[in-house]
C-alpha cells in the first residue's frame, strides 16, 4: 500500500484540547435565558391501560408551566416504531418506563416534584417478558395483530434467508451438530444521558440534542411535528457517545419541542440514568437454535438457524441475528422471529445484529472443530467466507490475514490447547472468533469554502460520537487538497451550516461522508485551476452531494478476527482476560491513533458483554432490577486488559483512499472469542450470555 | 430531589437532639443516602450532617486500645499505619469498598450502617426492608442473596468493614439522648427474624459515633478477602474477615466472619473452635471450609455461593496462616 | 408525608416505605414554595464564591448550573460513573453525591482549574497525545482522578493507575489509552522535577 502524506499517520483530534479542558460544550452544558426544565413520568407497570390521569395537583404546583399526556398530545414518534403508530405517550403503556406524562417547570426539582403529583389510575394488564413465551397461544397481545412483529411488507412471518436446500445439506453431512444459545438485553450505556433543548423563534424550531445524525434528526423531527424542514434546525457540537441509541429523532426531543411551544419558553428535558437504561433502548435479547452439518474433513454442508429476538413492545430495530454469513456453506437457512415483549425496547447497539449472533455460531463452530479434532484456527481458515453468501466477490478481503497474522501475534499455538487441559484450580484457555460487516458506499455530502487567506472551511454534517469523525474528515480533505491539516477548518453539527450527512450509524461516516469530502476537494481543485485563488472577500465553494452508484456484482466488507486468552479460577468462577489481540481489515486506516481507540473500546465493550452485562427482570412483576452502571457491571479500569491492535490494510479500490468501515466490527467477535477461551480453559461451555461466575460454577459443579 | 433542610451537628449530643425533629435523617459521607433520597427510597425533611462534628474522624490509642471515630473516611482508615499494621483486616476491608471517590467521602460508621443493596429494596419494592410484609427475592432473582440466616428477609449485609469489626471483637460506641452506651460488634447487628425492617439494634434516638478495638495481641495477623462481581465497585458476593493468633505454626485462636452470605456479618464459632490449638495445614483448612458451610441453605439461584465460600475460607485461611 | 424513622446512623437511615408504583402523596404546593436554602462559601479553582444555595443542590449542580463550570459532567447522578469527579480539599469525590452545603468553607478543583496560566497540565497534554478521550464525556472525571492520584503518588505503576481511576467509567472503553496517558504524564512530571532539582 502506498504511503500518503496526511492520511494514515497517527494524529491527535483537532478538538482534543477542548475535550481535556472542559470547554467542549455538550448539550447539557447549555443554558438559554428563561429556559424551563422538563421531566418525564413513566409507567411503573409492564403493561397497563390508563383509566384516568389527574393533573390537578401537579398543575397547582407553583412553577409548573406545561404538562403533556396522551390526552392532550397526539404526536406520533415515527422513529420509535417501524411498524405501528407509537405516540409520544401511549395508552396502553407496554413496558416499565413507557412515557406517561412530561412536565416543564421553572427548575428541574419542581418538574420532578410535579411528575410525582400526577395521579394515574392504571388497569394492570397481563404481561410477557420472553419472546418464545410471547409467541405461545394465549399470550398477552402487546400490539394489534399478534406478538410476531410483521415484516416490512406487513406479513406476520419470520424474517427469512435461504440458499441451497437445507435438508439436502443436512443429509450430505457426516455429522450434524445442534445447540442453543441466548443473549440478554443490554444497554448502550453511553456516558451522556439524554438531554435536549428546544427553542421556538416564531414558527422556527431549534433543537440542541446529542445525536449521531443531525440530518436524520432534522428530517424526522420535521416529519413528526409536521413542520417544513427549513423550519427546523438541529445543533450538536459535542456529544457523549451513543453506540446506536442516538441515531434517529427521539421522543424526548419531540417532547421538549411541544412543551416549549405550549409554555412559550425554551425547554431543557433531562433523563435520569435509570430512564436512559429503561426508556430508550438496548441490544435485543436473543434465543438461537442452530443445526450445523459437516463432513469428516471439516467441510461445512449446512447451517440452519432459528432465532427469536425480543424487541420490547415497539419495533425500533431489525431484530436480526447475524453471524452465519462469515462461513462458506452451500445450504443455509435462517429464520428469525422479531417478537414483541413487555421489556425495555430493543434496537441498535454497536453492530446491532452481530455480536450475539456471532457468539452463537462461533461457539458452535468451536465445538464442531473440537469434535473433528481440528484446530479452531484451521477450521475457520478452511470454512471462512470467500464470497458474500458464496456468490458475490468482495472488493477486498483480508479475513485470512486477520486470522493468520492475528493468531501469530497472539501466539495461538503456544496458548491454545485441548479444552479443559491443565492442572490446578486456575486454568488458562485461548479462544478466537471472526466477523464481517458491510462497508458499502452511499449518499452523503460535503461543502468546502476556500477563502483568500488560504483556509479551507469544510462543512460536514457530522457530530463525532467519539470516533474522531471531525478529524478524519479534516485529514481526508487535507490529503486530497494537498495542504497541511492546519489549513482545514471543520464546521460540523449544525443543520443550518452543514449539508446532509449520513448519520454516524452503520459505521458509515468515513466511507460515505469521507467520500463526499474527497469529491468536494477534487471539485475545488478543478475550480482553483480554472478560476485561480479567491481574492478579498471572495470564497471559492465546492458543493458535493455524492451518491455513488451501488456496487453491482461486488460486495464491500470489513473483516475482523479477535483472539482472547483468559484465566478461569475453577473454584471461584472468576474470569480474567489476560491477553487480547484484535486483527482488523478495514482497508486503509485514515487515523491509526483514533482508530486504535475504537478497536480497544469495541473489544472492551465486548468483554463486558461476555462476562457481565444483562438487564435483569423480576419474572413475577415484570420490573427491571439492575438498571445503571453499578447494576450492569460495566467494565472498569481494573477489569480491562491490554488490547493489541493489528491492522490488516487491504487495498480496496473504493472509498476514500480505500478506507473501509471500522467502528462496529470492533465488538463483533469479542464476546465469542472470550466465550471460546473460557471453554478452552475449563472444557465446559456456557451457552447463555453473560458468562457469569454463577454459570461457570454451575457447569463445573 | 425532594427538598429538605440540611443542619450541621456540632457534636454527637447535638446530632441526637437534631434528629429529634420530625422526619430527620443522619448523614455522614452521603454517597449512598443521597442516591436513596434521589430514588425516593428515603424522603427526609431534615438531614443532620454529622461530618461537621469535629474530631469524630480520628484514630486514637489508649493503653493499647484503639478508638476510631465513626466519621473517619474509609480512605483515611485504610491508610492509617496503626490500622494497616495491627488491624490489617479492617484496613483491607475499608480499601475494598467502592471506588476511590466513595472511600474519600464515605465513613466507617456509614459503611457499617448502610442499608441493604438488595435490588428489590433498591428498586422500591414494598419489601420487609421498606416496611412491607414480603421478601421478593425468595421466589425471584436471588443470586446475590443470603445462604445463611435468611428469613423472613434474605438480604445480605452490604458492609465490608462490619465483618472486619466483628472479627476484631470491636465495641461500638453509640450516643443517644441519655448519653452513651457501648455494644459489642457481634451484638450490634440484628437478624431479620429479630427485626425484618432493619439490620442493627440502634434505637430510634441513637447514632454510632465510634468504634473501640481491643489491644492487638502479639503474633496476631489478619486479612480481609473479598470476591466482587467485577474487579471494583460491587458489594461482596462473598467475603471473609479472618483474625489468627499464632504461636509459631500453631493457631492459638481464630476469628472468622463472612460477608455477603447472610443478613448480618456471619461469624463461624464452630470453625474457630476446630482451628484452635492446631497447625493450619491444607487439610485442616479444607475441613474448616467444609464445616464453614454446614447449615448453608441456598435459594434457587445462589447455590454457587456454597463452593465459592468454601474456596474463599480455605484459601484465605491457608494464605494468612502461612504468610511470612 | 412518608414516615422516616431516625434511629440509625449515617447512610441510608430510615425505612422510607416507597414503591415506585405509588406516586408520593401529600407534598403540597406550599411545601415546595418554602425550599430551605443556605449561604455557603466555596473556593473553586482559587476563586472564593459566596452563594445562596438550596440545601438539596448537589455540588455538581451548583458547579454546573450556578458557577457555569460545565466541564464536570453528570453521567449517572448516583456515584456510579465518575463523570462528575472533582477534587474536594485535594481528594477526588463524586460531586453528584455531595451536597453543596457540605462543601461550605472547603476548596474545590474542577477540570477548568487544571491548566495554569494558560498552560495545560501535563495530564491534559498526555491525554491529547495518547488519545484518551473518545466521546469525551468521562474525560474531565478521568483527569481529576488522575490528578488526585499523582498528587499523592507521583510514580504510580500501571496497576496503581488502574486502581486509582477505577471509579471512572469509560463506556467508549478507552481505558488502555487513559492509563498510558497517566503514566506518560507521571514521567513528564518526574523529568520536570529532575530538571528543576
Amino acid at each position: 500500500m502506498n504511503t500518503l502524506k496526511t492520511v494514515g499517520h497517527p494524529t491527535s483530534r483537532i478538538d482534543a484540547e477542548k475535550r481535556v479542558t472542559g470547554t467542549a460544550t455538550y448539550t447539557g452544558d447549555l443554558r438559554l435565558p428563561g429556559m424551563l426544565y422538563a421531566r418525564v413520568l413513566r409507567s411503573p407497570h409492564p403493561h397497563a391501560r390508563i383509566r384516568r390521569i389527574d393533573l390537578s395537583r401537579a398543575q397547582a404546583l407553583p412553577g409548573v408551566k406545561a404538562i403533556l399526556t396522551h390526552e392532550n398530545c397526539d404526536v406520533i414518534w415515527g422513529s420509535g416504531d417501524m411498524r405501528n403508530k407509537r405516540y409520544l405517550f401511549n395508552d396502553p403503556v407496554r413496558f416499565v418506563g413507557d412515557a406517561v406524562a412530561a412536565v416543564a417547570a421553572t427548575d428541574r426539582h419542581t418538574a420532578e416534584e410535579a411528575t410525582r403529583l400526577i395521579a394515574v389510575d392504571y388497569e394492570v394488564l397481563p404481561f410477557v417478558l420472553e419472546p418464545e413465551d410471547a409467541l405461545k397461544p394465549g399470550a398477552p397481545e402487546i400490539q394489534p395483530g399478534g406478538n410476531l412483529s410483521p415484516t416490512a411488507r406487513g406479513a406476520h412471518e419470520p424474517e427469512q434467508y435461504r440458499r441451497g436446500n437445507i435438508d439436502e445439506g443436512l443429509r450430505a453431512a457426516d455429522r450434524v451438530f445442534e445447540d442453543q444459545y441466548s443473549s440478554p438485553h443490554i444497554n448502550n450505556a453511553q456516558l451522556e444521558p439524554r438531554v435536549a433543548i428546544a427553542q421556538w423563534d416564531g414558527d422556527r424550531l431549534t433543537v440542541h440534542t446529542p445525536t449521531q445524525g443531525i440530518s436524520n434528526c432534522h428530517t424526522e423531527i420535521a416529519r413528526d411535528l409536521k413542520l417544513a424542514p427549513e423550519k427546523v434546525r438541529i445543533i450538536c457540537q459535542f456529544m457523549g457517545g451513543g453506540f446506536g441509541n442516538k441515531n434517529q429523532d427521539h421522543d424526548f426531543e419531540l417532547m421538549a419541542a411541544v412543551l416549549a411551544q405550549q409554555a412559550g419558553a425554551p425547554v431543557k428535558i433531562e433523563f435520569t440514568r435509570k430512564e436512559d437504561f429503561l426508556a430508550v433502548h438496548g441490544r435485543w435479547p436473543t434465543k438461537q437454535y442452530y443445526k450445523v452439518g459437516v463432513r469428516n474433513d471439516g467441510t461445512l454442508t449446512a447451517i440452519q438457524l432459528r432465532g427469536y429476538s425480543g424487541m420490547g413492545p415497539y419495533r425500533k430495530g431489525t431484530g436480526g441475528i447475524a453471524g452465519i454469513e462469515i462461513y462458506q456453506c452451500p445450504h443455509v437457512e435462517r429464520l428469525v422471529y422479531p417478537t414483541y415483549t413487555n421489556k425495555a425496547v430493543s434496537a441498535n447497539l454497536r453492530g446491532p445484529d452481530f455480536p450475539q449472533g456471532v457468539f452463537g455460531i462461533e461457539s458452535l463452530m468451536d465445538d464442531v472443530a473440537y469434535a473433528l479434532k481440528m484446530d479452531p484456527v484451521e477450521f475457520r481458515l478452511k470454512n471462512m467466507t470467500r464470497k458474500l453468501n458464496d456468490q458475490i466477490p468482495y472488493t477486498s478481503i483480508g479475513l485470512e490475514d486477520c486470522i493468520r497474522r492475528g493468531a501469530e501475534a497472539f501466539e495461538w499455538r503456544k496458548r491454545w490447547h485441548a479444552p479443559g487441559e491443565g492442572s490446578g484450580p486456575v486454568k488458562r484457555g485461548a479462544g478466537m472468533a471472526m466477523g464481517s460487516f458491510s462497508s458499502s458506499m452511499g449518499r452523503s455530502s460535503a461543502v468546502i469554502d476556500l477563502d483568500a487567506r488560504g483556509t479551507y472551511h469544510l462543512h460536514v454534517g457530522v457530530t463525532d460520537i467519539g470516533t474522531g469523525a471531525k478529524t478524519t474528515m479534516a485529514l481526508i480533505a487535507a490529503e486530497e487538497l494537498g495542504v497541511p491539516l492546519e489549513k482545514i477548518d471543520v464546521i460540523w453539527g449544525d443543520t443550518d451550516r452543514c449539508p446532509f450527512s449520513v448519520g454516524e450509524s452503520g459505521s458509515r461516516t468515513t466511507t460515505q461522508t469521507g467520500w463526499a469530502v474527497v469529491e468536494a476537494a477534487k471539485d475545488l481543485k478543478r475550480q482553483m485551476a480554472e478560476k485561480g485563488l479567491p481574492q478579498g472577500n471572495q470564497l471559492l465553494t465546492a458543493t458535493v452531494n455524492a451518491n455513488p452508484a451501488p456496487l453491482t456484482g461486488q460486495a464491500r466488507y470489513s473483516f475482523v478476527a479477535h483472539f482472547a486468552e483468559v484465566e478461569v479460577d475453577t473454584e471461584t468462577g472468576h474470569v480474567r482476560v489476560t491477553k487480547y489481540v484484535a486483527a482488523h481489515d478495514s482497508g486503509r486506516i485514515v487515523n491509526p491513533l483514533t482508530a486504535e481507540s475504537q478497536v480497544k473500546g469495541g473489544a472492551t465493550m465486548g468483554i463486558g458483554m461476555a462476562l457481565h452485562e444483562e438487564l435483569l427482570y423480576d419474572r413475577a412483576s415484570g420490573q427491571p432490577l439492575n438498571a445503571g452502571y453499578y447494576g450492569a457491571r460495566i467494565l472498569t479500569h481494573l477489569d480491562t486488559p491490554e488490547v493489541d491492535v493489528l491492522w490488516i490494510q487491504t487495498e480496496d479500490p473504493y472509498g476514500p483512499f480505500g478506507a473501509k468501515t471500522l467502528g462496529e466490527p470492533t465488538i463483533i467477535p469479542s464476546p465469542a472469542s472470550v466465550g471460546n477461551a473460557i471453554h478452552n480453559a475449563i472444557g465446559k461451555r456456557v451457552n447463555d450470555l453473560p458468562i457469569t461466575r454463577e454459570k461457570i460454577l454451575g457447569v463445573l459443579a | 430531589m425532594k427538598s429538605f433542610a440540611n443542619v450541621n451537628a456540632r457534636d454527637a449530643k447535638d446530632a441526637v437532639a437534631k434528629l429529634g425533629q420530625p422526619n430527620a435523617v443522619a448523614v455522614g459521607g452521603g454517597s449512598d443516602l443521597l442516591g436513596m433520597v434521589k430514588e425516593h427510597l428515603v424522603e427526609p425533611d431534615v438531614l443532620v450532617h454529622l461530618k461537621s462534628i469535629r474530631k469524630l474522624d480520628q484514630v486514637s490509642a489508649k493503653a493499647g486500645e484503639v478508638q476510631i471515630g465513626g466519621l473517619i473516611t474509609l480512605d483515611t482508615l485504610s491508610r492509617e499505619p496503626a490500622i494497616r499494621s495491627r488491624y490489617t483486616v479492617l484496613a483491607e476491608a475499608a480499601e475494598s469498598v467502592g471506588t476511590p471517590q466513595i472511600r474519600n467521602a464515605g465513613t466507617l460508621a456509614g459503611n457499617v450502617c448502610q442499608r441493604p443493596w438488595c435490588w428489590y429494596y433498591r428498586n422500591g419494592f414494598p419489601c420487609f426492608k421498606a416496611g412491607g410484609k414480603q421478601c421478593f427475592s425468595i421466589t425471584g432473582e436471588n443470586q446475590f442473596h443470603a445462604i445463611f440466616g435468611g428469613g423472613p428477609s434474605f438480604i445480605v449485609h452490604p458492609s465490608d468493614t462490619a465483618p472486619a469489626l466483628v472479627a476484631l471483637d470491636a465495641k461500638f460506641r453509640v450516643t443517644n439522648s441519655d448519653g452513651e452506651r457501648t455494644i459489642p460488634a457481634a451484638e450490634f447487628f440484628a437478624l431479620p427474624r429479630v427485626d425484618a425492617a432493619r439490620e442493627n439494634v440502634l434505637a430510634q434516638d441513637e447514632i454510632l459515633t465510634a468504634v473501640d478495638l481491643p489491644a492487638a495481641r502479639p503474633h496476631t495477623r489478619s486479612t480481609y478477602h473479598k470476591v466482587l462481581d467485577r474487579e471494583a465497585w460491587t458489594h461482596a458476593v462473598v467475603s471473609a474477615a479472618i483474625v489468627l493468633e499464632m504461636d509459631q505454626q500453631v493457631c492459638k485462636s481464630a476469628r472468622i466472619v463472612l460477608g455477603g452470605v447472610a443478613p448480618i456479618p456471619w461469624r463461624l464459632p464452630k470453625v474457630e473452635a476446630m482451628l484452635a490449638g492446631k497447625p493450619i495445614t491444607p487439610e485442616l483448612a479444607a475441613q474448616a471450609a467444609e464445616a464453614a458451610l454446614e447449615g448453608a441453605n441456598p435459594l434457587a439461584k445462589n447455590a454457587y455461593k456454597v463452593p465459592l465460600t468454601k474456596a474463599v475460607v480455605r484459601r484465605t485461611l491457608l494464605s494468612l496462616a502461612t504468610k511470612a | 408525608m412518608s414516615k422516616i424513622s431516625r434511629r440509625r446512623f449515617v447512610e441510608g437511615t430510615g425505612a422510607g416505605l416507597v414503591a415506585t408504583t405509588v406516586p408520593l402523596q401529600g407534598q403540597t404546593a406550599k411545601a415546595a414554595a418554602a425550599v430551605p436554602h443556605t449561604t455557603v462559601k466555596l473556593t473553586v479553582n482559587g476563586t472564593v464564591h459566596r452563594l445562596d444555595v438550596e440545601d438539596r443542590w448537589t455540588l455538581a449542580e451548583v458547579l454546573r448550573d450556578h458557577l457555569g463550570l460545565t466541564g464536570s459532567k453528570i453521567g449517572c447522578d448516583r456515584g456510579e460513573c465518575g463523570a462528575c469527579t472533582v477534587l474536594l480539599d485535594g481528594k477526588n469525590v463524586y460531586s453528584c453525591s455531595q451536597l453543596a452545603v457540605w462543601a461550605d468553607g472547603r476548596t474545590v478543583q474542577t477540570v477548568e482549574g487544571l491548566a495554569q496560566n494558560g498552560k495545560l497540565d501535563p495530564l491534559q497534554e498526555a491525554f491529547i497525545e495518547h488519545d484518551g478521550p473518545q466521546c469525551g464525556f468521562c474525560t474531565s472525571g478521568q483527569l481529576m482522578s488522575a490528578k488526585a492520584l499523582l498528587n499523592h503518588n507521583p510514580h504510580p505503576t500501571t496497576d496503581e493507575v488502574r486502581a486509582g481511576m477505577t471509579g471512572n467509567i469509560c463506556r467508549c472503553g478507552n481505558y488502555n489509552h487513559y492509563v498510558e496517558s497517566v503514566l506518560a504524564a507521571a514521567a513528564t512530571l518526574a523529568a520536570d522535577s529532575r530538571r528543576k532539582a
